[in-house]
């Protein structure tokens, strides 16, 4: 999990803000990136702002204002670079259409967004035992 | 997730594994069902005879005899009816290039098989708080 970048695509503030702190707090050794739209995902994906290394997990809330998650994940799945990218979709919309897009696409999980700090610090405490559990290949692209 | 009980396909040729796995399921009291396939083959027989309920999740090894985990991955992608199922691989192999062809078939994780059962029982419940986020 060390030097690793995680992308979060998400454009409210608040939840952002907590996810900061919960990763400082925790202590999630991991660097955590965001964008607030596709395009400036995909900017930091493949455009002028690429990250280097690309991350290898990403957290996008596919029904926030802005962010068409499923056109995201479909560009990110269709990318030679891009298509292993562990993603893990954040949703505060009971909408099943867009979680079977979403699990189509083969996400990593669909989970319900978290709003409360302590309830955002229990959820990123979960996922960073779990993404410590898993291993990752070495390469970094 | 967990609430909902889904059920769980494991494909696992090794019967020490498959009991290791069945042990941490009642130690951290996971009550899915559990499904056993012994190689990529059996597994795929299963799914597509519907001899036994369409699971949400698999846990699958990689070194199998007849057909292995990635060649069951390729299989199982391909498959309009099945190509959502999630997949954790549960492997001995820390091979690199068996890590990148998993996840370039989007595995949802890829753990290496605790060598002792305790290691197993917390690998196991790491699984199950995930998993306990996930809406499937």
């Amino acid at each position: 999990m060390e030097g690793l970048n995680i992308l979060l695509v998400d454009n409210c503030k608040n939840f952002i803000e907590n996810a900061v702190n919960a990763f400082s707090q925790i202590g999630i050794q991991s660097t955590l990136c965001f964008a607030e739209n596709n395009t400036e995902a995909w900017s930091m994906l493949q455009g002028d702002y690429k990250l280097s290394p690309l991350p290898k997990i990403m957290l996008i809330d596919t029904n926030a204002e802005g962010i068409n998650g499923i056109d995201l994940i479909t560009k990110i799945r269709d990318n030679f670079e891009l298509k292993s990218i562990l993603i893990f979709v954040i949703s505060d919309v009971d909408n099943d259409e867009n979680k079977q897009a979403a699990l189509n696409l083969n996400i990593a999980a669909y989970m319900s967004k978290p709003f409360e700090k302590g309830e955002i610090i229990s959820f990123f405490s979960t996922l960073n035992d779990y993404w410590n559990s898993i291993e990752f290949s070495s390469e970094n692209k | 997730m967990i609430q909902k009980l889904v059920n769980i396909l494991l494909v696992e040729d090794d019967e020490v594994d498959v009991m290791n796995v069945k042990r941490a399921f009642t130690k951290n009291n996971i009550k899915n069902e559990l499904f056993v396939a012994g190689n990529g083959v059996e597994a795929l027989g299963m799914l597509r005879t519907s001899i036994v309920p369409l699971p949400r999740i698999i846990i699958l090894d990689i070194n199998m005899p007849k057909m292995n985990g990635i060649e069951f991955l390729k299989v199982l992608r391909e498959d309009e009816n099945l190509k959502n199922i999630s997949v954790f691989v549960m492997t001995t192999s820390n091979e690199d290039s068996d890590k990148i062809n998993a996840y370039n078939l989007n595995v949802a994780g890829y753990i290496l098989k605790p060598l002792s059962f305790e290691k197993f029982i917390t690998s196991v419940a790491t699984l199950k708080n995930f998993w306990s986020l996930c809406e499937m």
